[in-house]
């Protein structure tokens, strides 16, 4: 049997010529990308309108170097595939970068020691020991770790730390040396879940990745529909999503018509199921809604306008784009000392642990130390900024949930906006009910104007 | 317990996926039969074409039309490079060395992905995905239509270039055994390289489907490799029309366990356990997967 086969004679060269071939294409694919975190656009205001509020200052504001011994800080964060909270840290570094810049604490510069970990707990638990042992930093701050809150808060609490960062674990609220400036994903679905309730669905289903900790953020969303006498059910999905029509068809029809559907995902996971959903026509056949992560132009821009004013997500933290001070000081820190990091809730969380940490430091009278830092945090009390409803605070207490009030901001032609103003997250969760008693009691409690 | 009415959209859902699985599955085997070598990064190839083209479109004002043509193109390209180089010095190795090489290329790209485009969310939207028509009650998009379409038109295309080709007879001879073959004249490392090149454009197609009917997320694209191998695996790697209808059973089995919520979380495990019991089945039987020299 003889065979001719017409494919080409120089052989030797194919491998070359189709790496070259490959090579080109990514050449000629990456080729108009500006922008390092590979985004579509993260609607940030650094080239868009001018902003007409003046930016708040960066600690003392006099454009004086720091000089002198650093006061150390540190920080703990998640870094692993598919889960990166680096940028919170690193945006709290630009943030006293600046502050270095202008006069530091007292003249004295800031450090921001960074520890990593990989959801280990024998690793987290190094991470806080070198941090406090080795480097001997004076404040925790900056620190977002799927582990590390679980892992380390009696640490912290036996060497006398109190962390401000901003969490994930039902430690990260629930414990006396902690106060997260977000408020984490169960109750920003109990807040997602608010929504819908305001929007008068007769059901609600509950859709969250398949992880550990499911059965803790579902308890808000379970009591306040217990408390409203509204049906439920509450799924969890594995991820990677891998057929996402499906999903969306499910939750649908477990929703029924006008049902309420509130999503937990990352943004990846439930662009999947919102995408679905508009190819299959299913936006208008249930009322949707998002916690906190579903807040990024990202998500906003690559849905296009199919879900306008009609996805409501939960929003810890103020808008992006707002002309407000702070939110322009963090915009202008990110675009002079951390233009690669994009902005968002993470890189808002890590700028505005780092402003609250330098506004109590800046108030220390004497020695700054391991001692009187912790004091000052542990002393914050009224806070504002315009990244939050309302006034940030530590304090002692059993448990600090400070974020307890936000917005609902929805897509709209490829950016996010508000859609509702701050209301408080519901009483009808135990953990809110106590922090708003403890709020009270010490009368720093605001409602809602 | 659903009612009819309401499976009946999960059967589009299935079928779209089923056909995508098929083509994949088809895909592989081909490859499979022709140089003895699984592809287990099959899909990480699809998905690396696919991303390149959201970047030519998004970031770099391609075209939608040139921008899919390179994700497929990307997919040939990448997988004949492979083939041409790691193909010949891997030809005598046990089956299991080559599969495992071609895990390392999966890494690799998977590792490239995350590097290059982070895990931010991201979409491409083909043209046929915003056209639909109703059936009944159940709303079909022309990208569920291309799936299973896709996926028909490659086996039934396949099977005739087996049968009718030159090209396609050598394949067919290098399966059966490739020292015979080669000293009866054929080309061997010319017709392995055409079955790489084949193999990785029906990547780039299933990339760019996938990242509509599923979404645009690297390691999603990456692994749904595994349900396209469980249709190979029950075709026993040799038959491509078995290769379809396995495709299909496992994209229709998943979809319609999802609205069932007793066994909804189970649902990912819908193609292991059809290419188990098939294989048990056929074990029973005398059959199992084709051996092939190399």
């Amino acid at each position: 049997m003889s065979i001719k086969l017409v494919l080409g004679r120089s052989w030797r060269t194919v491998p070359l010529a189709a790496l070259a071939v490959c090579f080109a294409l990514f050449v000629a694919a990456c080729g108009g990308d500006d922008d390092d975190n590979g985004g579509s656009g993260d609607g940030s205001g650094f080239s868009g309108e001018k902003a007409k509020t003046a930016a708040s200052k960066c600690g003392l504001g006099n454009g004086e170097k720091a000089s002198g011994e650093p006061i150390k800080l540190g920080a703990i964060n998640t870094k692993q595939p598919g889960t990166d909270f680096t940028e919170i840290a690193k945006t709290a570094e630009a943030y006293f970068k600046c502050v270095n810049d202008n006069g530091g604490i007292n003249g004295r510069p800031v450090e921001l020691v960074q520890e990593t970990e990989q959801t280990d707990p024998a690793q987290a638990a190094a991470a806080a020991k070198k941090l406090i042992e080795t480097d001997k930093v004076a404040g925790i701050v900056g620190s977002t770790s799927i582990i590390e809150c679980a892992i380390n808060h009696k640490y912290y609490e036996d060497n006398g730390y109190y962390v401000i960062g901003s969490g994930i674990a039902p430690e990260c609220y629930g414990t006396p040396n902690y106060s997260a400036v977000n408020m984490g994903p169960r109750h920003s679905v109990t807040g997602a879940t608010q929504y819908l309730i305001r929007e008068g669905v007769p059901k609600l289903v509950l859709l969250q990745s398949k992880v550990p900790g499911t059965e803790y953020i579902e308890g808000g969303f379970l009591a306040l529909a217990k408390q409203e006498g509204i049906p439920t059910e509450s799924l969890a999905e594995a991820v990677p999503i891998q057929d996402a029509n499906s999903v969306a068809l499910k939750i649908v029809q477990a929703a029924g018509d006008n049902g309420g559907v509130v999503l937990n995902f990352t943004p990846p996971e439930a662009l999947k199921i919102l995408q679905a959903a508009a190819q299959q026509g299913l936006q208008d056949r249930v009322k949707w809604a998002c916690s906190t992560p579903c807040n990024t132009d990202f998500l906003a821009d690559a849905l296009g306008t199919t879900f306008d004013d009609k996805l409501g997500v939960n929003a810890e933290l103020n808008l992006v784009s707002v002309d407000e001070p702070d939110t322009n000081l963090y915009k202008e820190i990110l675009q002079k000392y951390a233009p690669d990091i994009p902005l968002g809730s993470f890189s808002q969380f890590g700028f505005l642990e780092a402003r609250i940490a330098t506004d109590a430091m800046l108030g220390i009278k004497g020695d700054v130390n391991k001692e009187s830092v912790n004091e000052a945090f542990k002393n914050i009390k009224g806070f504002e900024t315009d990244m939050l409803c309302k006034p940030y605070y530590f304090g002692e207490a059993p448990l600090h949930i400070p974020n307890n009030t936000d917005w609902t901001v929805t897509p709209k032609e490829g950016t996010m906006v508000q859609k509702e103003e701050c209301f408080e997250i519901s009483e009808a969760d135990a953990p809110i009910k106590r922090v708003r008693d403890i709020e009270k009691s010490e009368g720093i409690y605001q409602p809602v104007e | 317990m659903p009612t009819w009415d309401e499976f009946q959209p999960f059967i589009v859902t299935g079928l779209a996926l089923g056909g995508v699985y098929a083509l994949s599955g088809v895909g592989m085997v081909v490859l499979y039969r022709t140089t003895g070598v699984l592809n287990l990064a099959f899909g990480a190839v699809g998905a690396m074409g696919a991303l390149i083209a959201w970047q030519m479109i998004n970031e770099g004002g391609w075209a939608e039309a040139p921008a899919y043509i390179v994700c497929v193109l990307f997919g040939g390209a990448i997988t004949l490079a492979y083939g041409l180089i790691f193909g010949p010095p891997l030809a005598g190795r046990d089956p299991l060395v080559k599969a495992t090489a071609t895990l390392g290329l999966a890494l690799i790209l998977l590792g490239a992905m995350s590097w290059i485009w982070s895990d931010k969310a991201r979409s491409m939207i083909l043209p046929t995905s915003t056209e639909n028509f109703q059936v009944g009650d159940v709303l079909v998009n022309y990208t569920q239509v291309l799936g299973l379409t896709f996926g028909v038109v490659v086996t039934v295309g396949t099977v005739l270039f087996l049968r009718y080709t030159k090209l396609g007879t050598a394949m067919r001879g290098l399966a059966n055994d490739r020292e015979i073959t080669a000293t009866l004249g054929v080309p061997v490392r010319r017709v392995e390289a055409a079955a790489w090149l084949v193999s990785g454009l029906i990547s780039g197609v299933a990339g760019l489907l996938l990242s509509n009917l599923v979404g645009l997320d690297a390691a999603t694209l990456t692994f749904l490799v595994i349900s396209s191998l469980a249709a190979a695996l029950i075709a026993r790697l040799s038959s491509v029309i078995v290769t379809l209808l396995a495709g299909l059973v496992v994209g229709l089995a998943t979809a319609l366990a999802t609205p069932i919520l007793s066994i909804s979380e189970y649902r990912d495990m819908a193609p292991f356990v059809l290419a188990t019991l098939a294989l048990l089945w056929l074990s029973r039987k005398g059959h199992t997967i084709s051996g092939r020299a190399v």
